[in-house]
């Protein structure tokens, strides 16, 4: 607030210092004129008159120049003793403020931090731990089915061996039944033979003991063709229930086989499932912890505002800090001279618009509503210069 | 490996999130309060990129930029100015010292990026 400049206080004391010798020159012209001394009296009236509100005017002036001085103590200690609360308190909110908002940025950087290690950790845990175990548990039970598989196809060629004795069996039972055939036609043929001799007689009966011969031979032949044929037989059945054992044990082998092959595959699809699961859930996870990532990074940039504001506070609290010496100033002129001094306040918005760094602290101080501020400050964002 | 930047600003908070926005996208980040304290950690190691505030105590960005200009082993570093300061005096003081861009707080991330990776040096 300024103080308009008054007259200088030299005037008042001169003009009542007039006006007195006015009187006593007045009273002195009318004694010495020989006028009468009532005319002298008048005069000396007007002189005590004169000199009675000459006094009366100093002493208001008095009490003006009093009241004076006072306002300027007044604003001289609101400028030494009020200013500086007020310039501390804007300073000490600001560091406040700075403090709060960079242990609240450090805070969040940490938790970008941590979000960032775990993401990782659990990206490489996930997506290397889980594919390759579940790589390698499927190599191993697929070995497994390969062996049953062997196996089978090893019992499968045992079975085609039996299947081709069993082909043989009926060739030699063929063979054993020829050699029967045989061993009867030999028999006919002795029995021509001992019927011939006897038509022979005498000349005959070595022929007949020859065919005789024969005969038990054909016998014989008979009898071993016929063992073989048992024989034969009894192979041929034992072949039999070792290929329908073979068949049987083929048969379970391969239910077994197609059983596990099931177990192993519901097993592998399970464990595909379940680690798929995990992975689309750590997925998911890195997806939101990216997310929340990003909300964080652009709840920081929002806390930019922070710069901007102790810069705007600064600002101010450095004009609040000039206006004492301003005040003290005004005040030590009035002392000196008796003169009151104007405080320069338009130097002082001067110094003011010159500190400013940001358009919207100008657009304020040329008028511009608070809302303004906000609007210059997205206005800005965009703005990029390349030299 | 990564390449290194530099940021220069007396506010912490401001240094972190820049710090932030720089680490992930793969940046090393080298952190000074003031134009003195950044001149105090040039000490002949390789950074690719200097992002300066401008008004800041003990050293402003603009003197430190001069400062910088006369070491030989980071005369040819690009500087990029980011500050709330939008007077055109003070661009023209900045690009006078040798600064390759101006860029205006609050900053938007990734168009950050966006300079730094037009002049980051290769």
């Amino acid at each position: 607030m300024t103080t308009p400049a008054s007259s200088p206080d030299t005037t008042p004391f001169l003009l009542r210092w007039q006006s007195t010798a006015f009187a006593l020159v007045a009273g002195g012209v009318a004694v010495a004129s020989g006028r009468g001394v009532a005319e002298a009296l008048v005069a000396s009236a007007l002189i005590a008159g004169a000199v009675f509100l000459d006094r009366a005017r100093g002493g208001r002036e008095a009490q003006a120049r009093g009241a004076h001085a006072a306002f300027l103590a007044s604003t001289d200690r609101l400028g030494q003793d009020v200013l500086p609360v007020w310039a501390a308190h804007i300073e000490n909110s600001r560091q406040q403020m700075e403090t709060a908002v960079a242990a609240l940025t450090q805070r969040f950087a940490g938790i970008v931090d941590r979000l960032d290690q775990t993401l990782r950790a659990s990206g490489q845990g996930v997506d290397k731990g889980l594919s390759a175990a579940f790589a390698h548990s499927s190599e191993e039970l697929r070995g497994v089915l390969d062996s049953l598989k062997d196996a089978m196809a090893s019992n499968a060629a045992m079975h085609t061996e039996v299947q081709n004795l069993s082909r043989f069996v009926a060739e030699l039972q063929q063979m054993a039944a020829e050699v029967a055939d045989i061993a009867q036609q030999t028999n006919l043929l002795a029995i021509n033979a001992a019927i011939e001799a006897a038509h022979a007689g005498v000349e005959g009966r070595g022929f007949a003991v020859l065919a005789q011969e024969v005969r038990k031979l054909s016998a014989l032949s008979g009898a071993t063709g016929q063992r073989m044929a048992d024989k034969v037989g009894v192979i041929g059945e034992a072949i039999r229930v070792a290929r329908d054992a073979a068949q049987a044990s083929a048969r379970r082998e391969a239910a077994s086989a197609l059983a596990s092959e099931g177990a192993i595959n519901g097993v592998l699809d399970r464990f595909r499932g379940v680690t798929q699961a995990m992975e689309d859930s750590a997925a998911e996870l890195k997806q939101e912890s990216a997310g929340i990532q990003v909300e964080i990074v652009e709840a920081l940039v929002q806390l930019q505002f922070q710069d901007r504001v102790s810069q705007r506070m600064t600002h101010v609290r450095h004009n609040i800090e000039r206006l004492p010496d301003l005040l003290s100033a005004s005040r030590r002129s009035f002392d000196t001279s008796g003169a009151l001094a104007p405080v320069d306040a338009e130097g002082l918005l001067g110094e003011l618009e010159g500190s400013y760094a940001m358009a919207d602290e100008r657009a304020t101080h040329a008028g511009g509503s608070p809302k303004a501020a906000p609007q210059a400050a997205v206005a800005e964002l965009e703005e990029v210069t390349f030299f | 490996m990564a390449k290194t930047i530099m940021i220069v600003d007396d506010s912490a908070s401001l240094r972190q999130v820049v710090g932030i926005s720089l680490r992930s996208a793969g940046y090393d980040v080298l952190e000074g309060s003031d134009g003195a304290d950044a001149l105090k950690k040039l000490t002949g190691q390789k950074v690719h990129l200097i992002i300066s505030d401008v008004n800041m105590p003990n050293m402003d960005g603009i003197s430190m930029v001069k400062e910088i200009k006369k070491l030989p082993a980071y005369k040819f570093t690009p500087i990029v100015m980011l500050t709330t300061e939008s007077a055109d005096g003070k661009k023209a003081e900045g690009q006078a010292a040798g600064a390759k861009a101006w860029m205006l707080k609050p900053f938007n991330p990734p168009q950050l990026l966006a300079v730094v990776q037009k002049l980051v040096l290769p």
